[in-house]
């Protein structure tokens, strides 16, 4: 036996049993679940002339006379994300508190906020958005409720979950000179959080946008009516811009983000 | 200035380890304390149950006129200051915003949800800074300073809140000897200058013996020593660092040739 063999960093140099189970009863799920949702090879490979044929549509020329449209329904978009993501981030800044073990005044707060905010992203944006339709008509501000709704639901997970991990020590440097328990969490847990509280922002910046690019699907303002309707109605010198002004905003997001970030962390 | 009486104190942690085994002491106001022992003696117990970080088990302290209990917790640490080994400054907020959480007893809650001070405490936070020679980096990140220039920091927090007492839990123990001489430098002439009631935790026996007013040795969770700096000989200091009841071992007899 050459002392070159490869083995594993275990006792025996075999592959550790626990996570060799998991490994394998994951691949075992994945292969009963493609064939119970029809992932099927063989249609896929005759589906490509038809996909060839969608794409050659969309080549054609833009609808010029579209574009003013086109930009006013996507500053909306743009518009229903910031003040959404605003109006979440001034909720879910409290509820993160009272949802981190750390910082929360009781446990029994604890769990009640966890289970509120677990109950708030438990639906998607789109579901809220109907119920939100229903109650106060169309337009965008059911969409801005539905996804104010739900970014609470995440933002405040995240929130507490970034309380969750700050150094105690510094924490308790500031409670021996007598800060109170407000005090405290503005001046021991906050800066610590911080850095966490901005990346999470940014990137439900990003999800909000796309989230609020769909939302139009059910009447809820924004960009995604148009979207569904060229869809429908075979638009395709319509469909191209859209797909494609929603895709340069979503970059352009994803840089400023970039770039803020770095200057802040 | 003030005054701090330990009862019969005893704290046993919830795995069971007994840190303190009912000690009393009485620091008269102004005087300078070092309290030396072993590592896990007990001595850092028994500094964070002076301002109530620890809950004594048993027994009480009380600081001048105020016991030492968790409804008087606020009030008490308004009147402590305190010096950390790893300094516990937060990190990401300028050495000013760091000093100034020394006064935030003063401060309401709804002030500082907005991290508002008041003008005066700016001027206080700007004369501890002097004290302690940082008036230079006061706008600097925390983190950005050197450790000995964390604990200066420290200390300055400490100086901000006006406090009666300070406390200071091994505060040379991360830092390099001439540093360390520095600090303790600084924190004698804060009791001496302003009467403040200084109880250090050191390991340093030759510090003691330099700075101290007062030394009380603790020996697994036991006052083994309570008197004047002074008076350490290399029995009383063999009875300090003896372990278990062994045999004086050679490292110690190395340490006590030193002292």
């Amino acid at each position: 036996m050459s002392s070159s063999r490869l083995c594993w960093p275990t006792p025996n140099g075999l592959p550790a049993p626990g996570p060799s189970a998991i490994l394998a009863a994951c691949v075992l799920l994945l292969v009963i679940s493609a064939s119970s949702v029809e992932l099927d090879l063989v249609r896929l490979f005759n589906a490509i002339p038809r996909m060839l044929e969608f794409g050659g549509h969309l080549l054609v020329m833009p609808d010029w006379e579209y574009l003013p449209t086109l930009g006013v329904n996507m500053l909306q978009t743009i518009e229903m994300t910031f003040l959404a993501t605003s109006i979440a981030l001034i909720i879910s800044l409290p509820l993160g508190v009272l949802a981190a073990a750390n910082a929360s005044p009781h446990p029994m707060v604890f769990h009640v906020t966890r289970n509120l905010l677990t109950l708030m992203r438990a639906l998607p944006e789109l579901v809220w958005a109907l119920v939100f339709v229903s109650a106060v008509g169309l337009g965008p501000l059911p969409g801005i409720m539905a996804l104010s709704f739900v970014t609470v639901g995440f933002m405040g997970k995240f929130f507490a979950e970034s309380i969750e991990v700050i150094d105690l020590r510094q924490v308790e440097g500031v409670a021996a000179h007598g800060a109170g328990w407000l005090q405290l969490r503005t001046f021991a847990f906050f800066p610590q959080a911080f850095p966490d509280f901005v990346g999470t922002v940014m990137y439900i910046l990003d999800h909000n946008l796309r989230a609020a690019a769909i939302l139009g699907l059910v009447g809820a303002g924004g960009i995604g009516y148009d979207l569904v309707m060229a869809m429908r109605m075979f638009d395709y010198d319509r469909l191209l811009p859209i797909a494609l002004s929603i895709y340069v905003v979503v970059t352009a997001l994803d840089r400023l983000s970039d770039r803020f970030r770095r200057r802040l962390i | 200035m003030s005054k701090i009486i330990i009862r019969d104190v005893a704290k046993r942690y919830a795995n069971g380890f007994e840190a303190l085994k009912g000690v009393s002491a009485e620091i008269p106001a102004g005087s300078f304390t070092v309290i030396l022992g072993p590592s896990g003696a007990g001595k850092s117990t028994l500094l964070r149950t002076i301002n109530g970080l620890e809950t004594p088990t048993s027994g009480s302290v009380q600081i001048g006129e105020h016991p030492v209990t968790h409804a008087s917790l606020r009030e008490v640490r308004s009147q402590v200051g305190m010096v950390f080994q790893h300094f516990n400054l937060v990190d990401r907020l300028s050495v000013m915003t760091n000093v100034l959480t020394g006064r935030l007893s003063h401060r309401s809650w709804l002030g500082s949800l907005l991290y508002l001070f008041q003008r005066c405490d700016m001027d206080i936070a700007h004369d501890a800074l002097i004290r302690v020679g940082l008036t230079d980096k006061a706008w600097n990140r925390a983190d950005k300073l050197s450790g000995g220039q964390q604990q200066r920091v420290g200390i300055a927090r400490a100086l901000a809140q006006q406090p009666r007492v300070i406390l200071a839990d091994e505060p040379v123990a991360s830092l390099d000897p001439v540093t360390s001489e520095e600090i303790m430098g600084l924190l004698r002439e804060i009791c001496t200058r302003d009467g403040i009631t200084i109880v250090v935790n050191l390991h340093q026996v030759e510090w003691a013996k330099r700075f101290a007013d007062r030394v009380i040795g603790l020996n697994a969770g036991v006052v083994v020593y309570d008197g004047a700096a002074s008076s350490l000989d290399r029995a009383t200091l063999s009875r300090i660092y003896n372990r278990n009841g062994d045999q004086v071992d050679e490292q110690l007899e190395t340490m006590l040739a030193y002292a």
